[in-house]
């Protein structure tokens, strides 16, 4: 095997390195779709929702607990069906660990001060949908951060708003728009 | 530069499998039979020779039941490996 061979297996073998964004656009869809489906049954059928002290408590966590036990196993799966995990990947993966637990924090503390966790939580968010997007280089996501943090100084500023609506109008915009436009893009490379 | 690693990276199973892991965090056994494009038995082998070298770290565990094995560079690979690509590259100036 000469030089010029041993330096085009190396080229080869670095080019086979693929960023697969699928399964971010996937969770971004995913995690869209359960928000703004609870926060419209709340706001549709708020009897149900608050039957009593505890039942929205209870609605407003055990769903996204299931829906984050739905995730790690999805994410698992990906990671075994594409077989390698870039470094990229690994700074992906921990910022929405991060944000996660950011998630459970801000809805304990709420509890404890009785204040409504809904602009904290989009705030955190749009701030980690900056991050990810200037991380992977995809501006849609970068601009549905920017627009959603935008969106709730709005709303800290109009107390009046339903928070419910507001945040069907934020995760569409911010999270929902820019996760199908991931989700639906050309692989990169 | 150390002729045991320069010996060990002529193979270009071995030399692909270095390639491959120094751009991504860990790995599993199918991506690399893919990548390297060779056979279970043989690719089994050179990575067993890349690990008694210590240039590749090799991670066993269940997942799922299932028995899992996850391939990683070692600081050792990465450095060896850097310096093999420099004697490459520098020999690709001179000519």
């Amino acid at each position: 095997m000469t030089k010029q061979e041993q330096l085009n297996i190396i080229n080869d073998a670095i080019k086979q390195t693929k960023i697969n964004l699928k399964p971010l656009g996937f969770n971004l869809i995913f995690w869209s779709m359960v928000i703004i489906s609870m926060s419209l049954f709340h706001y549709f059928f708020p009897k149900i929702v608050q039957y009593s002290y505890y039942s929205a408590l209870i609605y407003w966590v055990s769903i996204p607990l299931l829906g984050m036990i739905y995730t790690t196993y999805y994410n698992i799966k990906s990671g075994i069906k594409i077989g390698y995990e870039t470094q990229l990947d690994r700074v992906i993966r921990i910022i929405w660990a991060v944000f996660g637990l950011a998630w459970i924090f801000t809805v304990g503390i709420s509890l404890l001060y009785n204040v409504n966790p809904v602009q904290d939580i989009l705030f955190l968010l749009g701030i980690v949908l900056i991050m990810t997007g200037l991380i992977i280089k995809f501006h849609n996501i970068t601009i549905g951060g920017i627009g959603l943090l935008i969106f709730t100084v709005y709303t800290y500023y109009n107390p009046g708003l339903n928070l419910l609506l507001v945040n069907v109008i934020g995760i569409s915009f911010g999270m929902l728009i820019p996760g199908l436009s991931l989700y639906f893009q050309k692989e990169n490379e | 530069m150390n002729k045991e690693i320069e010996k060990l990276l002529f193979n270009p199973i071995r030399l692909k499998t270095i390639s491959f892991l120094m751009t991504v965090e860990t790995c599993n056994f199918k991506a690399l039979l893919e990548i390297t494009d060779s056979t279970k038995g043989n690719l089994s082998i050179q990575l067993k020779k890349l690990n008694e070298a210590g240039l590749i770290k090799i991670e066993k565990y269940f997942q799922k039941s299932y028995p899992t094995t996850d391939y990683s560079i070692t600081k050792k690979g990465k450095s060896s490996f850097e310096e093999f690509y420099k004697q490459l590259i520098s020999y690709k100036k001179v000519k």
